[in-house]
């Protein structure tokens, strides 16, 4: 067993309807080592975008603990504002976030957006190019977002992603909204980066054989500990 | 089947239609409210204008007419006279003027003597004035009341010839307060070219709100479209639904417009009124059906323009480089003809080219340099901000040059009527120099009292005074035989009261010139007409007597019509013949009433003609300081109404991006950076269109003050800048800014919903 | 002669309310405010004096003004004729309307006090050759520019003037407009004929009237001037004085009134007042070399035979105990008096049973 890269204990999230309590998350742990993946599956609604949220600082648990990244981050524990900071801190340069689209700034060609992102995470811009190189899209680079193709853009946001050299990479659906052709290219780009560079990967999807190709699995069908 | 499908269109899709509005009901909210604001503020403006032009007509027309009977003997008028005149058949009307013990000024006069006014000349509706006091009332209540001061005049009409009269009178003219002339006119004419602007900027508001909507009902045409219903069919329904929803909201508009004006024009109708002396109601100004079919003319081309020119438009779409090469030669066309137009009409045309031309370039322009600076950035935040700052511009194009033309709008007024102000206060000081204004009653000798008066100089401290000669003389015109008439005004001794006018050219020393006699000052009317600058000289003939003398000086006449040649009183030839004769006094320590109490005495006159000229210059300086202020509220106005637009499509626009935004929290950048890249962006959107706006109106001061004055009535107004107001403008438009990046912080807060679909990219997001 | 009460009112309305207002509907609005006044001003000290049946007539004072009457007027027409025998008409009228009542023997308020009690008003016209020259002028009372004495006879405004010699027996009268003046010398025949009941003639059947004498044998020469034009004219005049307070009731919507002299000598007056419940009619019937005899309403037939632009152009009028069936003809023209309250003043021919000539003044029609 490799050291560990994220490890949730006891995360809990619910919502607030009215005077009642929507639990969405409920008493979740899991371990995630470090260039490990593991697929999240469940229906729509059953919290898969919450949970990455949750993992990236985008949105509070109401209890449990994240450890990420050798950082703790425990429920109502420690000063918000801190923890912010701190969270802000670990998108910025530790963890890559990829949706399902719209992943680039639409006024930046395909390699501004790569630098803007490199540079932001303190990576050095001048590797953007060779990041949509391999990604087969070394000849877009001056294109926009709205001048490629949908599978283009999502490899843009894979170069994006990996050229801040993650520890983790969080994609909810990157897919989602490709043909299967298209959406196999680009899910291959993906395992073979991630293998290489050895980061970590979490990806949401209902795709079975897109779960397939992670090493763990997590149905938040029915939450519970891996 | 067919038949079945067309019906079935024919319910569905006008719901169809509109439930882009049931889904965004805040859209058609902002797009009514746009139209009704749109409306209230251009009717406000049009309706104010046209009554204030009725009023000014009227009040003219009532100034026109005055025209009076004195007594040859110098002597009061009476009731004896008054019988007298009208028993020789001349239509006079009396006018006794009464100061009461306590309270204002009461005239009361005759309106059945008034009657023979309106014969002949045709009807005299400044006669028809209610008798309630404001001033007027009926001469037995005047004749009644417990006066301080008393005095009868009798009006005759214009028509009146002095061979009408018995022997022992002659005709005077009759003038209650100082006739501004041309000022008023010209002032009239600005506001009117201010409605035409308000009504560009309205024009240009409504499209922006009209055309966010309908890119956002896009998807839905091409649904519609992919459901069989033809694009004719679906802009039908469009023209239709626009129609409506601006006969809806126009009517109320005027409404609120009337209602707006009716509030605000009180005080410009009251301002006019004190300036005239006569409380004038000038009726409601245009009806009802003008305005609002101005606006939904408006509403319907500002909305629908393109889409009836759709066609054309495809035909000639514009490369971009075209579009600006087109704008700026727009711009340059519109500045040289601005610059060298011989008149008017061409002046308005240059005003509407530099005008099209700016609104077409600044937001490319300003597009084009953000582009450039984001290239040239090393920063990938500032590229992206400077990118942002782009397709910021080019979304809300017609909201920023709708704020950019109000913003240039603003300016000018204001430079406009702090110059008038300014102007008008000049004017007050050269006609009201001195304290006290004393006609020379006929036949009196002004010798006699300028005699006097210099014997007291050493007496009383602080007497100033000079006696004022008028006449007229023949100037030859320089080049060609022909001469003319010109208005000749001699004072002496030429002392600290007229030295005190403000000189628009001058030689050296000219006021000490001008005391020994060695030149002649003009005013700028003569100098315009026959080209006379200082040191050329003039050909004068005064009585029987030729004179060739230098020019010394010209000075401002704001408005006199007539050439009018000053020269020093003790220079005059004898056989010079006098026309007028009065004295400008100062008295100094001891008051008025000893040297009117000398004069009537020196004169052997029961009373002297005299006025005060500091309640003169109180009454009209506070009447045009509510007109100003006015003016002023009216283009604030405008200014709010574009800000709050382009807050509006600020905040519309931002929804559509807001998920963006988002993405720099996602990409590790904390709420409060972004926000502050917001802000940043924001304040450069709103500061760059106040840069912009400054030279737009900076020349548009330019033109109204020193192009379009001289072309329409041949003086210019003193053109004058105030920097301070720039500032204030620049933070007023910093605070759009502050406001816009609030409202787009508060949406950040909340969860953001990434663009619906791939199609959503279609090249308007960069 | 019940002429332009609805002038008088609207003016003195227009005085009160201090602007010229909106005439209403015809000024007839203001007749039952006129009633409602005279209630009002009898509880004062000083009311309004009201004609009645057992009033008489005084020589010459009644030439006079009445001041404690509300309204009066002095009412010339002629039907004269130019030297290439041409028929020219012609009226002088000059009205008094008071807007507070004073006692004949009370001293008139200073003029230097500008006093408000009475509004003069004179009118001028000429009618020759279809064209109809008018001209309007108003004055206030008291204050010297327009005034009435009886002995001698003066009634003027501005230089409008009637004047008459030491014992009345010859007038001069000189009016102008813009474009026309004359200047007349009037030679009066005849005594005063009194209308009605000696002088009190009734206005309706509950018993309203005036005070109403007449001159009917005025030989009249002089010259007009009509643009620059001047006409040496001669022919006969119809004198007028009536004074009241309160001549209509509420509801009387105008009237037709005629004075006719018929080539035989003979003369008539006669007038309808208009009401929409019927109308009453009198007048008084001259004839050539007898006492005048009052006709009551059922011996006088007054019918329109035709209109012209709402205007009754030709009547039929009949008087059947005394064989008198006479057609009224208005010579073409347009013969409105366009002053504040518009009427028509015209001359008319008659064919018939008599022929001869006349004037006629109808009012209260839509008259444009």
């Amino acid at each position: 067993m490799t050291e560990s890269l994220l490890a949730v204990r006891g995360l809990g999230k619910h919502f607030v309807s009215g005077n009642e309590t929507v639990p969405v998350i409920g008493k979740l742990s899991f371990t995630l080592g470090q260039g490990q993946s593991l697929a999240l599956t469940g229906r729509s609604g059953s919290g898969k975008s919450t949970l990455l949220n949750l993992l990236c600082g985008l949105e509070r648990p109401d209890a449990g603990t994240i450890v990420i990244c050798g950082e703790v981050f425990e429920a109502g524990g420690t000063a918000a504002l801190r923890t912010a900071k701190a969270w802000s801190a670990l998108r910025r340069q530790r963890i890559g976030v990829v949706f399902q689209e719209a992943n680039l700034m639409p006024a930046l060609s395909l390699l501004e957006n790569v630098r803007f992102r490199a540079r932001l995470a303190g990576r050095d811009p001048a590797k953007s190019e060779d990041w949509l190189t391999r990604l087969d899209i070394g000849d877009l680079a001056q294109r926009y977002p709205d001048e490629v193709s949908g599978g283009q853009r999502q490899r843009a946001a894979l170069a994006m992603a990996f050229a801040m050299e993650p520890a983790l990479i969080l994609a909810d659906e990157p897919t989602g909204s490709l043909d299967r052709h298209t959406s196999d290219d680009v899910t291959r780009v993906l395992f073979d980066l991630q293998a290489r560079y050895g980061c970590g990967l979490i990806l949401a999807t209902h795709d079975a054989e897109l779960a397939a190709g992670c090493q763990q699995h997590l149905d938040l069908g029915h939450s519970g500990a891996v | 089947m067919r038949a079945l499908l067309s019906l079935s269109t024919f319910f569905f899709l006008p719901r169809a239609l509109l439930s882009h509005y049931r889904r965004h009901p805040l859209q058609l909210v902002a797009l009514g409210s746009m139209i009704v604001l749109a409306t209230m503020l251009w009717t406000g403006v049009s309706h104010l204008t046209s009554q204030a032009r009725a009023s000014l007509d009227q009040s003219e027309q009532a100034v026109a007419e005055r025209q009076q009977v004195v007594r040859s003997d110098g002597r009061a008028l009476a009731v004896e006279d008054f019988v007298t005149l009208r028993l020789a058949g001349l239509c006079v009307m009396p006018w006794l003027e009464v100061t009461p013990d306590t309270g204002s000024r009461i005239v009361g006069i005759d309106p059945l003597a008034a009657h023979c006014f309106s014969v002949g000349a045709g009807a005299s509706q400044a006669l028809d004035q209610p008798l309630d006091g404001n001033p007027f009332v009926d001469i037995y209540s005047a004749a009644s009341m417990s006066a301080r001061e008393s005095r009868l005049y009798l009006l005759t009409p214009e028509a009146t010839q002095a061979s009408d009269l018995p022997p022992a009178y002659r005709l005077k003219t009759f003038s209650t307060s100082p006739d501004t002339g041309e000022l008023g006119d010209s002032f009239l004419l600005n506001l009117e070219a201010l409605g035409v602007l308000v009504l560009l900027i309205t024009a240009l508001l409504l499209r922006s709100v009209y055309l966010l909507g309908l890119a956002q009902r896009r998807d839905s045409f091409a649904l519609l479209h992919r459901f069989g219903v033809s694009p004719g069919r679906v802009q039908g329904w469009l023209v239709l639904e626009i129609l409506v929803l601006a006969l809806l909201c126009v009517v109320p508009g005027v409404w609120l417009g009337r209602w707006l004006a009716a509030g605000l024009g009180s005080g410009f109708g009251q301002a006019l009124d004190g300036l005239f002396d006569i409380p004038l109601y000038a009726g409601q100004g245009q009806g009802w059906l003008v305005p609002v079919l101005v606006m939904l003319a408006v509403v319907v081309i500002a909305c629908l323009g393109d889409l009836l020119l759709l066609r054309f438009r495809e035909r000639f779409t514009l490369a971009r480089p075209t579009l600006a090469a087109m704008a700026t030669t727009l711009l340059v066309a519109g500045l040289v003809l601005a610059w060298l137009s011989p008149a008017l009409l061409w002046v308005f045309v240059a005003v509407a080219l530099v005008f099209a031309g700016a609104g077409w370039l600044t937001p490319a322009a300003v597009a084009h340099l953000a582009h450039w600076r984001a290239a040239r950035s090393r920063d990938p935040l500032a590229q992206w901000r400077f990118r942002e700052l782009a397709v910021l511009v080019r979304r809300l194009t017609l909201p920023l040059v709708a704020l950019q033309f109000a913003l240039a709008m603003v300016l000018a007024v204001q430079a406009l009527v702090t110059t008038f102000e300014d102007t008008f206060d000049r004017w007050l000081a050269q006609r009201l120099e001195a304290a006290y204004y004393i006609e020379v009653p006929a036949g009196a000798d002004g010798r006699k009292a300028a005699e006097w008066l210099t014997s007291q100089q050493a007496k009383v401290p602080g007497l100033q005074w000079h006696r004022v000669i008028r006449g007229q003389a023949q100037l030859e015109a320089q080049g060609n035989a022909g001469s003319q008439q010109v208005d000749v005004f001699t004072v002496a001794p030429v002392g600290s009261l007229i030295r005190a006018w403000n000189l628009l050219d001058t030689a050296d020393e000219p006021w000490g010139a001008l005391a020994s006699g060695e030149g002649a000052m003009i005013n700028e009317q003569l100098a315009r007409r026959q080209r006379l600058d200082v040191g050329d000289s003039l050909y004068l003939t005064l009585g029987d007597q030729a004179q060739v003398v230098p020019v010394l000086g010209v000075y401002p006449d704001y408005g006199r019509p007539v050439g009018e040649v000053l020269l020093n009183a003790e220079f005059l030839p004898d056989d010079f013949n006098i026309r007028f004769e009065s004295f400008s006094v100062t008295p100094g320590e001891f008051g008025i009433a000893p040297v009117t109490d000398a004069l009537v005495e020196i004169w052997g006159v029961d009373a002297l003609t005299f006025r005060d000229n500091s309640s003169i210059r109180e009454l009209a300086t506070g009447v045009f300081d509510q007109t100003f202020a006015l003016t002023r509220a009216m283009t604030l106005l405008t200014l709010i109404l574009a800000a709050s637009a382009l807050l509006m499509m600020g905040w519309v626009f931002f929804s559509t991006r807001v998920w963006y935004f988002r993405l720099l929290v996602v990409w590790g950048m904390q709420q409060r950076e972004v926000a502050g890249q917001l802000l940043r962006l924001a304040l450069m959107l709103t500061g760059g269109v106040a840069v912009l706006a400054l030279p737009l109106g900076i020349w548009l001061t330019w033109v109204l003050v020193h192009r379009i004055n001289p072309l329409a009535f041949g003086w210019s107004l003193p053109m004058a800048v105030y920097p301070i107001f720039w500032v204030e403008l620049a933070i007023l438009s910093l605070v759009i800014g502050v406001s816009i990046a609030a409202l787009m912080r508060r949406q950040l807060g909340k969860p953001a919903i990434a663009p619906a679909s791939a199609s959503a990219l279609n090249g308007g997001e960069r | 002669m019940i002429r332009n009460l609805g002038f008088a009112l609207v003016l003195s309305l227009s005085l009160f309310a201090g602007c010229s207002g909106d005439t209403g509907d015809e000024g007839f609005a203001g007749l039952a405010g006129l009633e409602s006044k005279e209630d009002a001003s009898s509880g004062t000290d000083r009311p309004y004096l009201q004609p009645d049946p057992g009033d008489r007539l005084t020589f010459p004072a009644d030439f006079g003004p009445h001041p404690q009457h509300r309204i009066e007027w002095w009412y010339l027409t002629a039907n004269l004729e130019t030297e290439a025998g041409e028929p020219l008409g012609l009226q002088w009228t000059q009205f008094r309307q008071a807007l507070e009542p004073r006692a004949a023997n009370a001293p008139a308020p200073a003029s230097t006090s500008w006093p408000l009690q009475a509004a003069w008003m004179a009118h001028g016209a000429v009618s020759w050759k279809g064209q109809h020259y008018f001209a309007e002028k108003l004055a206030r009372g008291d204050i010297g520019h327009a005034g009435a004495t009886a002995l001698p006879l003066q009634v003027w405004l501005d230089n409008w003037r009637l004047s008459g010699n030491a014992d009345n027996s010859r007038w001069q009268l000189q009016a102008n407009g813009e474009d026309w003046s004359y200047d007349l010398t009037l030679s009066i025949e005849g005594a005063p004929v009194a209308h009605g009941e000696e002088g009190f003639s009734a206005k309706s059947a509950s018993g309203e009237g005036s005070m109403y004498f007449s001159l009917v044998d005025i030989a009249i020469s002089g010259e007009v001037r009509l643009d620059g034009e001047v006409l040496p004219v001669t022919g006969k005049g119809w004198f007028d004085r009536e004074w009241s307070s309160q001549l209509l009731k509420t509801g009387q919507k105008g009237w037709d009134w005629f004075a006719l002299h018929l080539d035989g000598g003979d003369k008539l007056m006669a007038f309808r007042l208009r009401d929409d419940s019927g109308s009453f009619l009198s007048g008084t019937w001259l004839p050539a070399g007898g006492d005048p005899v009052p006709l009551r309403p059922e011996q006088l037939n007054l019918k329109e035979l035709e209109r012209d632009n709402d205007v009754p152009v030709r009547w039929l009028l009949r008087i059947p105990d005394y064989q008198v069936e006479l057609q009224l003809n208005v010579p073409p023209g347009d013969y409105l008096n366009r002053g504040l309250y518009p009427y028509w003043e015209s001359p008319v021919s008659v064919s018939g049973s008599h022929t001869g000539e006349g004037y006629m003044e109808l009012t209260g029609y839509k008259l444009r």
